[in-house]
Parts: structure tokens; C-alpha cells; sequence
């Protein structure tokens, strides 16, 4: 299949970069082709900002990274229109959110006002500044990193605003093996620089629409629904997840499904992504963190305990 | 194939076992059929066995198997050895013999060389049979099992003794079953072993196999648990009457009565048709000595009598009326040496010059033609019943009993072991009359008002210190004509009324009607006993004492005064004829029988018994087979799911089909496991890689809803071979 193989370049091309994290190259394949982005939790230093400019450089897409930090405004993200003596007008200077891929570094480190001005922009693909609205330009794809919330000096991002990325991705550490060869790797130059570009933007707009096409059973669907309904009635669950997030396990399947080089989704990617999309989509409630169980193990437990669609549903 | 089967010492190993254990199978057939040239048997055997093992082409070993069996004739039935001229001829008569004769089915013409290489054929087949058990499925259990239950069988049927055959069998069979097992679970865990390590395993399987066998032969052993059941079951086929000694009889008629009880089992083989007025007993003969078991007849006693063809008989019966003279047609469909006649017969007639002699001893009238018997097979026989008056019958009293001669004395004998009990009841029956005959009818009608059942089944034999009257009459209180009869002959005795018992067949089942005439089918199971005893100043009378039986002497109510005895005297109240009737004969439909549903509760209510037992039996192979599903299920489903469509919804029904029967194999697959990982796992598990090709096409199917994708003929091997796997 054409687009497996094209998507597959631009994760082999990703993997020259980043090493032994070919899993989080697909899921940020993933999200960008469903129209998403992701929140990569992690410690600084693992290779965040490495793989957003990898994926950024082979997809030939303009890269943009905005480091938040408690005293960031609305305005360094989206932009300011600027008063231009000569013209007597205003002008407005596009902030960095105006890329196709940005990265959106350790973001509950700002401010919650400016948090949502990102947030509000990812959702809407959008920006309006001085009642005027401005389309961001397409593909538009976000990247956040946030440390782990246990760190000081950090403003949690708030339930509604996670629900907007698509998939939380933990990076973790290499494996030695691994690190001996970021260590090689890195010795003369940084490989980054030699990276080219695999697939057009126009491609990835393309495959963007291809993956809309992906077939979802009714089977699938029906279990998706009951997964994400499992999550609202656990005891350990404050609040479950939403139907957006239902979507976005849809979508991101799709995604998936496609980069798997098929053209429907099958339980498997359903419950490879769930974890993905659920872990930041699931409050739990303290009794939970007392006992000790996190996210991840929730969705597990619903996963072994949810039948798997196997039949045709009666009717069909 | 993996290894296992590839090591040809290991192979080489099993088929020496095997042409031990097909040897035991030859040596009975060859010893009870007395055929000879066993060892020629054998050497076909093993070469068959040793092609096998060599993977021969077929076609070579086919005609060295051939030629074999060529040569055998040759060397057997001629003088030559070898392929000559002579003998090429010989073969080539007896085939054409045979050809021909098979194709007139001239069985019997076929020649000793045909069956000969039939048998060689049957041999052949058989180490076919076993080859492919032991190199394909690697398992022998049910040929084992076959050969212990063939060897047991010979042994207890048949003059063959298989006592070391036995033991021989079970070494055999252990070795091969334990060296199988290892075969088995090798191949299944795929498992490659090296010659030693397969030592080490056959090593201890050889110690303990041999030491089991020692322990068995030295061990004392106790005598057999069961009789011998053979006794047992010949007497199933004991053909009609009750036989001496055998728990079960067939319903008939029989020659022996001494030894009388038992249950029976009905019969309606036909015996004869009756073209008659209306329907009659037909009496047979009669004896008189009653031994507490059963009964005899005197010997030298009485005097024979010889007729023609038409001479009028004397019995001692005087026919009735001659205005009521009938004539019956009897057309026999088994043969016995003397004439059935119904009561009041004056003469027989048959189309051959056929002497009749009458027995005054029995009453039997017997055929000859010039001094040899003969069994007639169709004849007339002319009658008119007898009438008896009331008014005589009633004059009859104890004085005139007194007063007989000395030759009825044999019907009033009795063995002095009687129970006393017996004549107690006989007198306490009686008590009330006041002559002869009201006191036969008192003791005739006796049995149905004193709650006395009908039935063939649960009959006692009586014991060896048991009389067979007391205890029909104190303990079952349940029998059949023998038991009613004969009751009936020894109270009258025991009052001093002359009485005989009487065999022969009541009136059978009325199949047709012809004008006038009725006709009769009378069938073994209509075969009967009752009672004739002497009414001073009257003569020989029937009686009919067994309840259900319609079976009266006429009587000619010449008396003019009211007596309310006498209102329905002919048919006294009796319980449901027809309930004995159907029983007697329960293959036949009673035309005006009771309804179907209360015929149904009777049945079931008489075989609660059975009906619940067989129930029982049912439910417990009904879930035997459930429970075992996983083994045959596969054996069904293949040969199903061959036959159906190429399309995707026969394709989806054999793969859910393939997941139970993984289910029931112990591959469960978890609540939230996905097909593909549950396929991998599996295939993982056999070996295999067709479980993850049968799941992409599924999914591809119903995730991806391209039926049209599917290919079912295509994937069928692969299912066909899963399912195989499971029913290992």
C-alpha cells in the first residue's frame, strides 16, 4: 500500500535521529495524520525537540518552538499587531504559532491564560487577534512537552485542555544499548542536520483526507464505545473519558490502521492506542493514587475485561 | 513428519509389535477355521507390514502382495511350486469359475481359492488399517481395545483358549500404546530427541511393562466373579416352550414342561391360519402329572387309536349338535407331527392318504402315512362344539366323584410335597358350593377377583424346595396361563376333581373375514395353557382360569328357576381382557382396543422401569458425547464445512467454529484478547502458521467488511488442519 510505504519513509527517516523510539515516531505520525497532537510527558534531555525537528525536516514542514516560561504572554504565542508610524496602521506580526509543526516546550510551565491561548489556537487551527481571524496554515501539528507534574513551579493543565491532544506519550529513557549509540551518533555531528525531506506537505495534507477513509466496523465502533464507557463507571475514576475522546480513539485507530497498511481498523489498534489516548483523558480519584494504581492500569484492567468484538453484529 | 517418525528403528520398533499383535488376531481364525499354512499367513503379514515400514511405492508392493497371494494358491492347491504353465492355467479355470459364478450369485459356487484370496484381501486391509493407525494418527487404543474384546469373545464362545493370548495381548499392546504416547507427545510439543534420550524412556516403559505382566502371572488369581454367561444367552435362542432351567423363554409352543416359570419374551412368529365359524382353542395334548415344577405325562398308559382321512374321532369330547356342525380349514406355517383340533372335532380330513392316531394317554392325535410321520400341512377338520347341560352339570355332587373309576386316578394325583395351604385354599374357595361344577367355576373365576395379575416379565422360576402352585398362588400372585392352569388343576385335585392341563393355542388374532367365516392368524405368542376337568355324569369340560382369556366351555341353561349366578354365566366379570390380550400379543393392534394414549400409559406404567433406566442410559451417552465433543466434533464438521459454498459467510462460521472447538481443545482465548494475538499464540502453540492466515481473512472480512476478499476453498486446508489439531 502507497501510503503505508510513505509513512513508513518518514519513520525510518525519524529513526536515523531518534534511536529505539520508533513507537513514538508512529504515535506522532498518528496524531498528525488524524488532525491531532500530542503531549509527550517526559524529563528534558530524553530527545523531545529532536524528534518534532526530525518530523518536521521530513515532512518539509517550517518548525517552530516556543519555550514556555512562567512570564510568556498570549502574545508571544499567537502573535501582535504592531503600529506601523509610516502607514498609520497596525501590522500584525504572526507569533510562533503560525508553523506547521510546533513545538510547545514544557507548557505547564506558563501561565494558565497563556496556556489557553495555545490551547484555543490548536483546537481552532485558528488565531484571532483584534477581531480579526487568521487560519493557521495546514497541516498544523503541536507538539507539547510537560514535566511530570510531580515538579515544582509547574500550573497543571486543567481537564478540558488535555482533552484537546490526542495522544499523551511518555518518551522514557534509552536502554543502554540504545544510548551507546546516541553516543556514537552524536561524536562528529548532529545527524539532524543531514535529515531530508521524504514526503511533501501537499502529501501529508493528502493523507490527512486518505485517512478519514479508513473503514470502522460497526464492531469497532461498538467497542470503542464500550471501552470509554467502562472508564466513567470504575470506582477509581473521578471522571472518565469524554466523547471526544471516543473520537479521538477512533481517529487515531484510523491513523493507525493506515500506517499498518490497512485500510480498516481492527481491535488490535484499538487497544494499542487506547493507553495513549485514555491516560490523559482519565482523573482518578485520590483513593486510586492512595492504592497506588495509575491511569495506565486502569485502561489495562478495561481492556482484559472488555470483550473483543469478534462476530458480525446481528443485523449486519 | 518430524523426527520421531523418521527414525526407522524406533518405526521399525512399532511394526514388530504391530505383526505380534495382527499374529494373535490370525492364530484364533486359523485355529477354529482349521485352515492350514498359518506361517504362509504370517510371512504376508509381515511382508505387508515390512513394505510399510520401508515406504514402498504402491505400486510395487501392491504386486509383490498380489503375486503372493497368487503363489499361495498355487503352492497350495496344486503341486506346483512355482508360476508354471500348469498352474497359470489352473489359476486362470478358477477365476473364470468364480467370475462367472459370482455374477449368477452362485455364492456357493464360488471355489476354496476365491475365499482364500478373500481372506488374503481382509489381511491386507487389516495391516492397511493398522499402518495408517500407528504411522499416521499414532495411536492403537481402539485396536487394542478391539483385539482384548476379539480375544475374550473367542475365548468365551468359541473352543479357542486364550489364556496366554491374553497375557501376550496386553504386553504387546501396553509397549506399543506407551511407545505411541511418546510419539505423540514429541510431535505435538515439537520436540526432536536423540536416540538415547528416547532409551530412556522405553527403557523404563519396558521394565515396568514386563514387570506388570510377571506380577499378573505369578500373582494367584481368583476364580471367575460371573457364571458363565454362555448358558445365559443360548438360552435366548432356545427355540419355543418353556425350556428346562432357562431364565428367559421365548414365547411358543414347546414339548417339555417339567420345569415351568420363568419370563418370556413374545414372539408372533406365525404358526397357522384358521378359516373357522367363529374363533376356537386348539388343543394339542394334555398331561397329568403334576411334579411341583412342572408336568409329565404317564407313561404306558391308555390306549391309541387309528382313523382315516373323514372316519369320525373319538375324543372325549362329544360334538354337539349336529345343526351346529362347522368345518375348520387350517393351513399350518410350522410343522409339527400332529393335528391342532378345536373341541367337538368328529373327523380331519387332508389331501393325502394320512393315517390319525389318537392318543387316549395325551389326546394327542398324531400323523402318519405308512408308519412314518408326518407334518401336515393343510387340512379340514370337521366339529361342532359341545353343550353341556346345567341341569346335569348341577347334579353332580362329592358322591358321585367317589364313585369313578379307578382310570381317573391319574388326574387326581398329586406330589405329597404339596403345601398344605394350597388345599386350604382350595377347600376356603369352595366353601360356598354346593356341587361339582360350582365349585370348578368358583375356583375358575378364583384368580379374578383375588387381585391376581397377568404378565409375562419378572417371572420366578420356583426354587428347588418351592412348589410352583404355592408360589403363584401365596407369593407373586403374578404369572401367565402355565401359572393360572395349572393353580387351577391342582385345587381341583386337591378337592378330588379329576383335572388335566391342557397345551395348545387359543383362538390368535382375527386378520379377515369371509362371509361366514372368520379367519385366524394364530401366532407363537397365542400359544396357551388351560384346563380340562371331568363333571361326573357330564364329561371332559374347559376351563379357562387365566384372567384376560375368553376361552368357555357352552353351556345350555336348561334350568328354570332364578338363580342370579346364573345371569351372565358364560362370561363371568373378568378385569380387561384385552389388557392380557395385548400382552400376549403385543405386536398385533387390537382393532377395538383402548385408546392410543391410555395403550401409552399402560406401556409406560408396565416398563416404568425400563423407560427410566434406558432414559438414564440416554441422558449419560447424551453427555458422555457432549463432554467428549472435542474429540469428534472435528470428524462432523470437516466433511460439513467441505461441502459448503465458497463464500465469506461459510468461511465466518468455520472460523467461530475453529475458535470453539480451540476453546474445548484448552486454548481459551481471554474476555479482551484480540483475534491476532490470540492467533499468534496459537499458531506459536502448533506450530503453524495458519491460525494468523485464517485470522487476517477473517478480520479482513468483518472489521474490514471485504467479504468479497475471501477465498474459503483457498483457506480450507489450513482450517481443516487446526481443526484436526484440536481433536489430537
Amino acid at each position: 500500500m502507497k501510503s503505508k510505504d510513505r509513512l513508513n519513509a518518514v519513520i525510518d527517516n525519524i529513526e536515523k535521529v531518534i534511536i529505539g523510539k520508533r513507537d513514538i515516531a508512529e504515535l506522532s505520525m498518528v496524531a498528525m495524520l488524524s488532525h491531532g497532537h500530542v503531549l509527550l510527558e517526559d524529563v528534558p534531555g530524553v530527545g523531545k525537540t529532536m524528534l518534532v525537528r526530525a518530523l518536521a525536516k521530513s515532512v518539509g514542514a517550517e518548525f517552530k518552538r516556543i519555550q514556555f516560561t512562567p512570564d510568556l504572554l498570549p502574545s508571544d504565542v499567537i502573535g501582535v499587531s504592531i503600529y506601523n508610524p509610516k502607514d498609520m496602521e497596525f501590522h500584525f506580526r504572526p507569533g510562533p504559532i503560525m508553523g506547521n509543526i510546533i513545538l510547545a516546550d514544557e507548557i505547564n510551565r506558563t501561565s494558565p491564560k497563556t496556556q489557553s491561548s495555545l490551547l484555543e489556537a490548536m483546537e481552532e487551527a485558528s488565531v484571532t487577534i483584534d477581531g480579526v481571524t487568521m487560519p493557521i496554515p495546514k497541516p498544523f501539528f503541536v507538539m507539547a512537552t510537560q514535566n511530570p507534574i510531580e515538579y515544582e513551579g509547574t500550573y497543571p493543565l486543567p481537564e478540558a485542555q488535555l482533552d484537546r491532544f490526542l495522544l499523551k506519550v511518555k518518551m522514557g529513557y534509552p536502554s543502554p544499548k540504545e544510548e551507546m549509540e546516541v553516543l556514537s551518533r552524536a561524536q562528529l555531528s548532529s545527524p539532524i542536520e543531514d535529515l531530508e525531506e521524504v514526503i511533501s506537505l501537499q502529501e501529508v495534507l493528502e493523507l490527512q483526507e486518505e485517512v478519514k477513509k479508513i473503514n470502522v466496523d460497526e464492531t469497532i465502533r461498538s467497542y470503542i464505545v464500550e471501552l470509554t464507557r467502562q472508564t466513567r463507571n470504575d470506582p477509581y475514576v473521578y471522571l472518565g473519558v469524554s466523547p471526544r475522546g471516543s473520537i479521538a480513539l477512533m481517529k487515531a485507530s484510523q491513523a493507525y490502521a493506515m500506517l499498518k497498511g490497512r485500510d480498516y481498523v481492527t481491535p488490535d489498534d484499538v487497544q494499542y492506542l487506547a493507553k495513549f489516548v485514555f491516560g490523559h483523558r482519565i482523573m482518578l480519584r485520590s483513593e486510586a493514587r492512595y492504592d497506588g494504581i495509575t491511569t495506565d492500569e486502569i485502561t489495562d484492567r478495561i481492556l482484559a475485561k472488555t470483550r473483543v468484538p469478534v462476530q458480525r453484529l446481528v443485523g449486519q | 513428519m518430524t523426527s520421531i517418525r523418521k527414525n526407522k528403528w524406533f518405526m521399525a520398533a512399532l511394526y514388530i509389535l504391530v505383526f505380534f499383535l495382527l499374529a494373535e488376531w490370525l492364530t484364533p481364525v486359523i485355529a477354529l477355521t482349521e485352515t492350514g499354512h498359518k506361517n504362509l499367513f504370517l510371512i504376508f503379514i509381515g511382508m505387508s507390514l515390512i513394505m510399510a515400514l520401508l515406504q514402498v511405492p504402491w505400486w510395487i508392493s501392491g504386486t509383490v502382495k498380489t503375486l503372493y497371494v497368487l503363489w499361495f494358491a498355487v503352492y497350495v492347491y496344486t503341486d506346483e511350486v512355482f508360476f508354471t504353465g500348469d498352474a497359470i492355467r489352473f489359476l486362470w479355470d478358477n477365476f473364470t469359475n468364480d467370475f462367472s459364478a459370482l455374477l449368477s450369485q452362485d455364492w456357493a459356487g464360488t471355489t476354496d481359492i476365491f475365499r482364500t484370496v478373500l481372506f488374503f484381501a481382509l489381511l491386507w486391509m487389516a495391516v492397511y488399517l493398522i499402518h495408517y493407525w500407528v504411522s499416521y494418527r499414532l495411536s492403537i487404543f481402539l485396536f487394542y481395545l478391539l483385539t482384548v474384546v476379539f480375544i475374550a469373545v473367542l475365548d468365551t464362545f468359541s473352543p479357542y483358549t486364550g489364556n496366554t493370548a491374553i497375557i501376550r495381548i496386553m504386553v504387546i499392546g501396553l509397549l506399543l500404546a506407551g511407545l505411541l504416547h511418546l510419539a505423540r507427545w514429541l510431535e505435538r510439543h515439537h520436540i526432536e530427541l536423540s536416540g538415547n534420550k528416547i532409551a530412556a524412556y522405553i527403557i523404563p516403559l519396558v521394565l515396568m511393562v514386563s514387570a506388570a505382566a510377571a506380577f499378573a502371572l505369578y500373582l494367584p488369581k481368583s476364580d471367575p466373579i460371573w457364571p458363565d454367561p454362555v448358558p445365559y444367552i443360548t438360552s435366548f435362542s432356545d427355540q419355543a416352550g418353556s425350556g428346562p432351567g432357562g431364565e428367559v423363554g421365548r414365547i411358543g409352543y414347546g414339548v417339555d414342561d417339567s420345569q415351568l416359570g420363568g419370563s418370556f419374551i413374545g414372539d408372533d412368529t406365525p404358526v397357522f391360519k384358521a378359516t373357522v365359524a367363529n374363533g376356537q382353542y386348539w388343543k394339542v395334548e394334555s398331561k397329568d402329572i403334576y411334579t411341583t415344577k412342572g408336568w409329565e405325562l404317564t407313561e404306558n398308559v391308555g390306549d391309541s387309536f387309528l382313523y382315516g382321512n373323514g372316519d369320525f374321532i373319538s375324543t372325549d369330547f362329544q360334538p354337539g349338535e349336529p345343526a351346529l356342525r362347522d368345518n375348520a380349514l387350517v393351513s399350518m406355517e410350522q410343522s409339527f407331527p400332529f393335528v391342532l383340533y378345536p373341541y367337538g372335532t368328529e373327523s380331519i380330513l387332508m389331501d393325502q392318504n394320512v393315517d390319525y392316531q389318537y392318543d387316549s394317554a395325551d389326546q394327542r392325535i398324531e400323523t402318519y402315512i405308512e408308519g412314518a410321520e408326518i407334518e401336515p400341512d393343510v387340512y379340514e377338520v370337521a366339529y361342532s362344539e359341545p353343550l353341556y347341560s346345567l341341569t346335569a352339570l348341577q347334579a353332580a355332587s362329592d358322591e358321585d366323584l367317589a364313585e369313578l373309576p379307578a382310570e381317573f386316578d391319574r388326574f387326581k394325583q398329586l406330589p405329597a410335597e404339596l403345601p398344605q395351604r394350597v388345599r386350604d385354599l382350595a377347600a376356603e374357595i369352595t366353601a360356598d358350593a354346593d356341587n361339582i361344577y360350582a365349585k370348578t367355576r368358583a375356583i375358575e373365576r378364583y384368580f379374578s377377583t383375588a387381585g391376581f395379575e397377568y404378565s409375562q416379565e419378572d417371572i420366578p422360576v420356583p426354587e428347588e424346595d418351592q412348589d410352583y402352585v404355592d408360589q403363584f398362588l401365596f407369593d407373586t400372585k403374578t404369572g401367565y396361563c402355565d401359572n393360572f392352569s395349572t393353580s387351577m388343576v391342582v385345587m381341583l385335585r386337591s378337592l378330588d376333581i379329576p383335572a388335566r392341563w391342557v397345551k395348545g393355542f387359543n383362538e390368535g388374532e382375527l386378520v379377515d373375514q369371509n362371509g361366514e367365516e372368520e379367519i385366524y392368524q394364530i401366532t407363537n405368542n397365542n400359544a396357551h395353557s388351560w384346563v380340562e376337568a371331568y363333571m361326573p355324569g357330564v364329561g371332559w369340560m374347559l376351563f379357562e382360569p387365566t384372567i384376560g382369556f375368553t376361552g368357555a366351555s357352552a353351556i345350555d341353561f336348561d334350568v328354570e328357576t332364578e338363580t342370579d349366578e346364573l345371569e351372565d354365566p358364560v362370561m363371568p366379570e373378568r378385569p380387561d381382557p384385552l389388557a392380557a390380550e395385548e400382552e400376549e400379543a403385543a405386536a398385533d393392534a387390537a382393532d377395538s382396543g383402548p385408546s392410543l394414549w391410555s395403550r401409552f400409559e399402560q406401556y409406560t406404567e408396565e416398563h416404568r422401569k425400563a423407560i427410566l433406566w434406558s432414559l438414564a442410559g440416554i441422558t449419560a451417552a447424551a453427555l458422555i458425547l457432549f463432554k467428549m465433543r472435542q474429540k469428534w466434533l472435528p470428524a462432523v464438521l470437516i466433511p460439513y464445512y467441505r461441502t459448503r459454498g465458497n463464500n465469506a459467510s461459510t468461511f465466518e462460521k468455520a472460523y467461530l467454529r475453529l475458535l470453539k472447538q480451540l476453546d474445548l481443545y484448552g486454548i481459551k482465548r481471554r474476555e479482551g484478547q484480540t483475534l491476532k494475538s490470540y492467533a499468534s499464540y496459537i499458531d506459536s502453540f502448533f506450530g503453524t502458521h495458519d491460525m494468523t492466515k485464517l485470522t487476517q481473512a477473517y478480520e479482513r472480512s468483518v472489521y474490514g467488511g471485504k467479504d468479497e476478499t475471501v477465498q474459503w476453498q483457498e483457506l480450507k486446508e489450513s482450517w481443516e488442519n487446526l481443526i484436526k489439531q484440536t481433536s489430537g
